[in-house]
C-alpha cells in the first residue's frame, strides 16, 4: 500500500481482448443500468404538481378539515388520540421551537388518556428547503408529513396554495376566541404569529435615528440577513412599495430637513421612471425604490440575526446599526463589553419617523397528503388557543400570537428591582407596534408579495450584485 | 478474465447455448458475479442522480421564473435561456464561476506548497519534532473546514473595516485590518489551504516516503548541487502525487459551500443556495457546471494516467532512504517554524473553541481585556433547564439532549457509511484487481471514483431531489446512501492498490485446493492486506464525521453534528458549535489513535498505514 487515495492508474487498461459474448453482456447491463437509472429518475416525476391520486387524497382531507372546523379541541384532542396512538407524527417547520409546543402538546393528550403513546417527530429543515421537502414529499410515493409551520407569505402563496400543497385549517376554537381577527389572521394560511424586525443602533457614538431614512444615508451600513437567504426580508422590501408604506416613506422623508432631503432627492427623482418601468403606479413609489435602492445596496450582509445582535450591543460597535428580529435582545449577557443598554429600538425615540421595522408571519397547514390529519389539527389547534402551545415563542418579545389571550405581557421585561434598567426590553405589544402611531410595522400580504416579486425580485438582486 | 477464457471462440451464428454455457462460466466466478452487481448498483447510484439534477434544470418549478403559465408543471429551457442569457447572468453565473475557479486556485497552490513542503521535510529530512509536527499537522483536515472560517473572521473581524463589532485581533490588540483579509476570495482560498494542506501531506508524503532513493544517490555521486537534485529528480518523481492532490482538492474547493458562505465570497455553491427561492432550475444548472468540473477533472486525471508511464520506473520500493540533512541547528530552526505555523493553525483555532465556550456572550472577550473571571461563564456546558434566554432556549451542552442524539445519530451514519463504502471498496478493488484488462472493470472502476471528483454541493443537491422524491428525505438512510456513494472511491482505492499488490499465484494455489470463495477471502486475502483495507474502512468514517456541504440539505438542522453544528454559527451560537468541534475531534482522535493500535493504519500516514 502506497500512496492511498491519490488518483493513480490502477493498471494500464490496453484496448485487449474481451470476448465478443462478454463485450456483449457488458454492454447489455451497462445499457440496463443506464435505462434503470432514467427510469427510476422519470417515475420520480418530471415536474411539480400533483396527480389524481393526490387531489383524491386532498378532496378526502378538505372534507376531514370542513369536519374538523366544526369541532372543539376537547373534540379534537380525542380524534387524535384515536388516530396516532402509538404512532408518530412527522412535522416540519421553519422554527426549531416546534418541537418544545409538540412536548407540551403530547402532554396534554396524556392528561387526557395516560396511556397514549404517540410522539412527535420535529425537523427544521436548512434555508429555503423546505418548499422543496413539502411540495417533494406530496409528490412522492409515500407522504412523511402531517403538519407544517412555514413562514414566508410570498412563496407559500405561489408554491404552496396556488399549487394546492398546502391545505388550510382554521380551529373553531380559536375562530371563536374573543379578539381574534379571524379574516386577517385565517388568509392564506392560519397565522400562528408574528414576528417582529425592529430597527436597532448601538447609542455609544451619541447619534440618534430619528427617521428611517437616516439607515440608508451615506456612510450607513446597518447590519441585515441577506435578502435570498432570508427571503421575508425581501419581501419586506417588496412591501414597501405598496401605497400604504410607500406613502409611510413619504411622510418620513418629508420630515428630515432639508440638507438631508437634498441629499436623497436624486435618488428619488431618477426612480420615478423606475417605478414606471417595474409596473409600480403608486404616486410614492419613487420614494419606496430610492429606499430600496439605497438599503439594498448599503447593508452589511450577516448569516443570522443572532451575530447581528451579538455586535450591536458590544462597546466597540459604536454607532452600528440592524434590522433584525426583536426577540434577540433577551439572549444577551452583560458583560465588560456587551450590554443592552447599548443599543436602543428606533421606534421607541420621540418623534421616530417611518416604520420602526417590518412583522413576517408563521403559518400553520397541513399538506395534502397529510398521514395523521387528526392528529395535525389537534396539534395546530393547540398551538393557537393553549397558552402552554405557544409558550415555546410566547416567552419572547418581539413575537405575538395571533390569538390575543395566550399572548404575555414584555411591557415591563426591562425593568429589574423596580427599575427600568433595560427600556429596550419593554415591549410594546402588537397592537403598538402595528399601529399609525407606534412602529408602524410594514406586514407582509401575501397577495401583493406574488404580483411584485417577479419584477422586483431581479431588481434588487441586481443592485445586491452590482455592488 | 482468465487466459483459458479468452482462448476460447467467439460465438458463432446462433450458437446461443454455447454463449449461455460461457456466460455461466463467466459469471461462476465470484469476483465477475460481484463485479456485475456492482457496476449496475454503481451505475445506478451515481447516474440517477446526476440525471435527477440535469432533468430538474428543464423542469418548471411553481413559483420560479420559469413558470410562465403558472401551471407549476411540465418542462422549459427558459432556465438555460435566462441563466446564460438573462440580464443577471453576470450576477448569477460569470461571476460566482470566475470566483470559484479562483478560489480553487489558491487553495490547490497553498495545500500543495504548505503540504507538500512539509512532507518533503518530514520523510525526506532529519527534520526535528517529527512525530508531534507529523500528527498535529493533521488536525485542520479532522475539523469541518467551515470552524477554520469561522475562527479567521472572529480572529479578523473589525468594526473599521467589516462592520459590526471587533473581533479578537482588533478589540485585544487594537490591529484593523484591510477588508481584503477579513474576508472574501484570499481568506477563503487559504482556509481551504489549510484545510486541504494535510490531504497534500498523506498524498505527497507517501509517494516521498516510499520513494527509490537511488536517482538521488546517483545525482549526489556526480556532485549534483542540492537544490538541482531537489528540482531536477525528486520533485519530478512526485508528479503523479502532486497532480493527485491539485484534481481532488480542486474539485473539493469547488463544492465547498461554508467556507465562502462565512466569509462573503460568492462562488458557485453560494450563489445555489441564494438562488433556491425563484431560480431553482437556474440553481441546478449551477450544480451541473460544478459537476462538469468533476468530469472534467476524471478525463484529465484519465489523460495523465496514461502519461504517467515516465515516472513508474522510479515508483518502486527500493528500500534504500537517504535522508537531507538540514544541520545541526536547520533542522530545529525548520521545525521551529513549522511548530509556530501549526500553533496557529491546529492549536488556536483549538485553543479559540475552548475559550469561546466559556464566554458569556459570542464572541465577548471582556476576559481577554479584563482578565477578571467574572467576564467567563459556565453556563454553555451546565445549564439545566431550556429557560435560560441567554442560551437561546437551548440546554446547556452537558444536559444538551439534541447534541448528544445528533452525536449518536452522527457516529452511526459514519459507521454504516464505512461499513458499507468499505466493502464495496474492498470488492471493487478485489474484481477489478481480478480483471486488469476489462472494459467492464475499467468502467465500474470509474464509476465507482467518479463521484469522489463531483463537487459535494452537486451530489447532495442531487441525492436530494432524488432522496426527496423517494421519500427518505430526512433519514439515516439517505445520509447512507450519499455518504457511501461519496466515499466509496476512499476504499475502492485503497483496496485496489492493495490487491494489486497480491500475486494471483496465492489465489489459485488455494482454488486448486478447492477452497471456498468466501474462505479464500476471510483466511487468505483479506488478513495480508489488513491494514490498507481497514484504512479503507477508516477514512470513510471519518470524513462521514465531518461532512456538512454533502449532507446539509438532506436532513434537518438537528439531525446529525455538523448540521447542528453549522445551525449553531448560523444562529451565532458559537459556544455551542465550538464544543460540538471539539467533541467531534476528541471522536476521530480516538477512533484513529484505536485503529492505529490495532492495524498500524493512521490518517497521517495516509491510507496504508506504515
Amino acid at each position: 500500500m502506497t500512496d492511498g487515495i491519490a488518483i493513480r492508474p490502477c493498471a494500464k487498461f490496453p484496448d485487449e481482448e474481451v470476448s465478443s459474448n462478454m463485450r456483449n453482456v457488458v454492454r447489455t447491463v451497462a445499457a440496463v443500468a443506464g435505462v434503470a437509472s432514467l427510469a427510476l429518475v422519470a417515475g420520480c416525476g418530471g415536474g411539480d404538481g400533483g396527480n389524481g391520486t393526490d387531489d383524491a387524497a386532498s378532496s378526502k382531507l378538505q372534507s376531514i378539515i370542513k369536519q374538523a372546523e366544526g369541532m372543539t379541541n376537547d373534540e379534537l384532542f380525542k380524534k387524535a388520540i384515536e388516530e396516532s396512538d402509538g404512532k408518530t407524527m412527522y412535522g416540519i417547520g421553519n422554527s426549531s421551537r416546534g418541537a418544545d409546543a409538540a412536548t407540551e402538546f403530547i402532554a396534554a393528550l396524556q392528561e387526557i388518556d395516560p396511556s397514549y403513546s404517540g410522539k412527535i417527530e420535529w425537523s427544521q429543515p436548512k434555508n429555503n428547503s423546505i418548499f422543496t421537502v413539502l411540495n417533494a414529499d406530496v409528490n412522492s410515493s409515500s407522504h412523511q408529513y402531517s403538519m407544517t409551520l412555514i413562514q414566508d407569505a410570498n412563496q407559500i402563496q405561489t408554491k404552496m396554495i396556488d399549487t394546492g400543497v398546502l391545505l388550510n385549517f382554521v380551529p373553531k376554537d380559536w375562530k371563536d376566541a374573543k379578539g381574534v381577527n379571524a379574516d386577517v389572521d385565517s388568509t392564506p394560511l392560519l397565522t400562528l404569529q408574528t414576528l417582529s424586525k425592529v430597527f436597532q443602533y448601538n447609542n455609544l457614538a451619541g447619534t440618534s435615528y430619528g427617521n428611517v431614512w437616516d439607515f440608508v444615508a451615506e456612510g450607513e451600513s446597518p447590519m441585515f440577513m441577506g435578502v435570498n437567504s432570508e427571503p421575508v426580508g425581501k419581501n419586506f422590501l417588496y412591501m414597501l412599495t405598496e401605497d400604504t408604506y410607500a406613502t409611510t416613506l413619504k411622510d418620513a422623508f418629508d420630515k428630515l430637513d432639508a440638507g438631508q432631503q437634498a441629499a436623497f432627492k436624486p435618488t428619488v427623482d431618477a426612480m420615478a421612471d423606475e417605478a414606471k418601468s417595474l409596473g409600480l403606479e403608486g404616486d410614492n413609489a419613487k420614494y419606496a425604490l430610492a429606499w430600496i435602492k439605497l438599503w439594498a445596496s448599503q447593508y452589511n450582509e450577516q448569516t443570522d440575526d443572532g451575530p447581528i445582535e451579538q455586535q450591536l450591543v458590544t462597546t466597540s460597535a459604536k454607532g452600528a446599526t440592524g434590522l433584525l428580529v426583536y426577540s434577540k435582545l433577551r439572549s444577551i449577557e452583560e458583560s465588560a463589553t456587551s450590554s443592552v443598554k447599548n443599543v436602543d429600538i428606533a421606534a421607541y425615540q420621540d418623534g421616530y419617523a417611518g416604520p420602526g421595522g417590518f412583522g413576517y408571519k408563521h403559518y400553520l397547514a397541513l399538506p395534502k397528503t397529510s398521514p395523521l390529519p387528526w392528529t395535525a389539527m389537534a396539534f395546530i389547534s393547540f398551538m393557537v388557543t393553549d397558552e402552554q402551545g405557544f409558550a415555546a415563542w410566547g416567552k419572547d418579545i418581539g413575537g405575538y400570537s395571533a390569538n390575543p389571550n395566550i399572548n404575555q405581557d414584555h411591557t415591563q421585561d426591562g425593568v429589574v428591582d423596580g427599575k427600568d434598567e433595560f427600556p429596550a426590553m419593554d415591549d410594546k405589544g402588537h397592537d403598538w407596534w402595528v399601529s399609525d402611531d407606534g412602529g408602524r410595522l410594514v406586514l407582509e400580504d401575501a397577495q401583493y408579495l406574488a404580483k411584485v416579486a417577479p419584477v422586483m425580485s431581479d431588481w434588487i438582486d441586481m443592485i445586491v450584485g452590482s455592488r | 478474465m482468465s487466459a483459458v477464457q479468452t482462448a476460447l471462440p467467439g460465438p458463432g451464428p446462433g450458437g446461443v447455448q454455447v454463449a449461455l454455457r460461457r456466460t455461466k462460466s463467466y459469471l461462476s466466478k465470484p469476483w465477475n458475479s460481484v463485479l456485475l452487481v456492482l457496476g449496475v448498483v454503481l451505475t445506478i447510484s451515481t447516474i440517477a442522480p446526476l440525471v435527477t439534477i440535469v432533468v430538474d434544470t428543464v423542469t418548471v418549478h411553481a413559483g420560479s421564473i420559469d413558470d410562465e403559465l403558472g401551471t407549476g408543471r411540465g418542462f422549459t429551457l427558459a432556465n438555460w435561456q435566462d441563466l446564460f442569457g438573462g440580464m443577471l447572468r453576470g450576477i448569477n453565473f460569470t461571476t460566482p464561476l470566475l470566483n470559484t475557479v479562483a478560489m480553487a486556485v489558491i487553495a490547490c497552490a497553498g495545500a500543495i506548497l504548505y503540504g507538500g513542503a512539509f512532507a518533503y521535510l518530514v520523510t525526506r529530512t532529519n527534520l526535528r519534532f517529527k512525530g508531534y509536527l507529523s500528527g498535529i499537522f493533521m488536525f485542520p483536515y479532522m475539523m469541518p473546514q467551515w470552524t477554520l472560517a469561522i475562527v479567521w473572521s472572529n480572529f479578523f473581524s473589525s468594526s473599521e473595516v467589516t462592520g459590526g463589532s471587533d473581533g479578537l485581533l482588533a478589540s485585544v490588540f487594537g490591529i484593523h485590518t484591510t477588508a481584503w483579509i477579513a474576508e472574501g476570495l484570499l481568506p477563503s482560498g487559504l482556509v481551504l489551504a489549510m484545510h486541504y494542506a494535510p490531504f497534500a501531506y498523506i498524498l505527497i508524503g507517501a509517494i516521498f516516503r516510499n520513494m527509490d532513493a537511488n536517482l538521488e544517490e546517483a545525482a549526489t555521486i556526480l556532485n549534483t548541487p542540492r537544490w538541482k537534485t531537489l528540482f531536477r529528480v525528486t520533485l519530478p518523481m512526485v508528479t503523479p502525487a502532486v497532480l493527485s492532490t491539485i484534481l481532488l482538492v480542486f474539485a473539493s474547493a469547488v463544492g465547498s459551500y461554508p467556507v465562502p458562505h462565512y466569509l462573503k465570497f460568492t462562488t458557485l455553491a453560494t450563489r445555489y443556495v441564494e438562488m433556491s427561492v425563484n431560480r431553482q432550475g437556474e440553481a441546478s444548472i449551477l450544480a451541473v457546471t460544478m459537476m462538469t468540473f468533476g468530469i472534467v477533472l476524471m478525463i484529465t486525471n484519465q489523460l495523465s494516467t496514461s502519461g504517467r508511464k515516465s515516472y513508474t520506473t522510479v515508483s518502486g520500493k527500493s528500500g534504500q532512504t537517504s535522508k537531507v540533512n538540514l544541520g545541526a541547528i536547520g533542522r530545529y530552526v525548520v521545525a521551529g517554524v513549522f511548530v509556530v505555523l501549526t500553533l496557529v493553525t491546529s492549536i488556536y483555532p483549538i485553543l479559540a473553541f475552548a475559550l469561546e465556550t466559556f464566554l458569556p456572550n459570542p464572541g465577548d472577550y471582556s476576559f481577554l481585556k479584563t482578565w477578571d473571571t467574572a467576564n467567563l461563564t459556565t453556563k454553555w456546558w451546565l445549564t439545566d433547564t431550556n429557560t435560560n434566554e441567554a442560551l437561546y432556549g437551548q440546554y446547556g451542552i452537558l444536559h444538551n439532549s439534541l447534541i448528544w442524539a445528533a452525536v449518536g445519530r452522527t457516529i452511526l451514519v459514519a459507521a454504516l457509511t464505512a461499513l458499507v463504502a468499505g466493502t464495496i471498496g474492498l470488492l471493487v478493488g478485489y474484481c477489478v484487481s481480478k480483471n486488469i484488462r476489462s472494459r467492464w472493470a475499467n468502467f465500474v472502476n470509474s464509476m465507482a471514483f467518479l463521484p469522489y471528483l463531483m463537487p459535494s454541493l452537486a451530489v447532495g443537491v442531487a441525492f436530494f431531489i432524488f432522496g426527496s422524491r423517494l421519500g427518505i428525505f430526512n433519514s439515516i438512510l439517505l445520509l447512507v446512501i450519499a455518504g457511501t456513494v461519496k466515499y466509496i472511491p476512499f476504499a475502492s482505492r485503497a483496496s485496489l492498490n492493495s490487491m494489486l499488490q497480491i500475486s494471483h499465484e496465492i489465489e489459485e494455489s488455494a482454488t486448486i485446493q478447492n477452497i471456498s470463495w468466501w474462505r479464500r477471502m476471510t483466511r487468505i486475502i483479506i488478513p495480508i492486506q489488513k491494514s490498507a483495507i481497514i484504512s479503507g474502512y477508516m477514512l470513510p468514517f471519518m470524513s462521514t464525521l465531518r461532512e456538512l456541504t454533502l449532507f446539509m440539505l438532506l436532513v434537518s438542522q438537528t439531525k446529525i453534528v455538523t448540521t447542528m453544528l453549522n445551525y449553531y454559527d448560523e444562529m451565532g451560537l458559537y459556544a455551542f458549535s465550538a464544543a460540538i468541534n471539539l467533541i467531534l475531534i476528541v471522536i476521530i482522535l480516538v477512533f484513529n489513535t484505536l485503529v492505529n493500535k490495532l492495524t498500524g493504519a493512521s490518517l497521517d500516514k495516509g491510507i496504508g498505514g506504515n
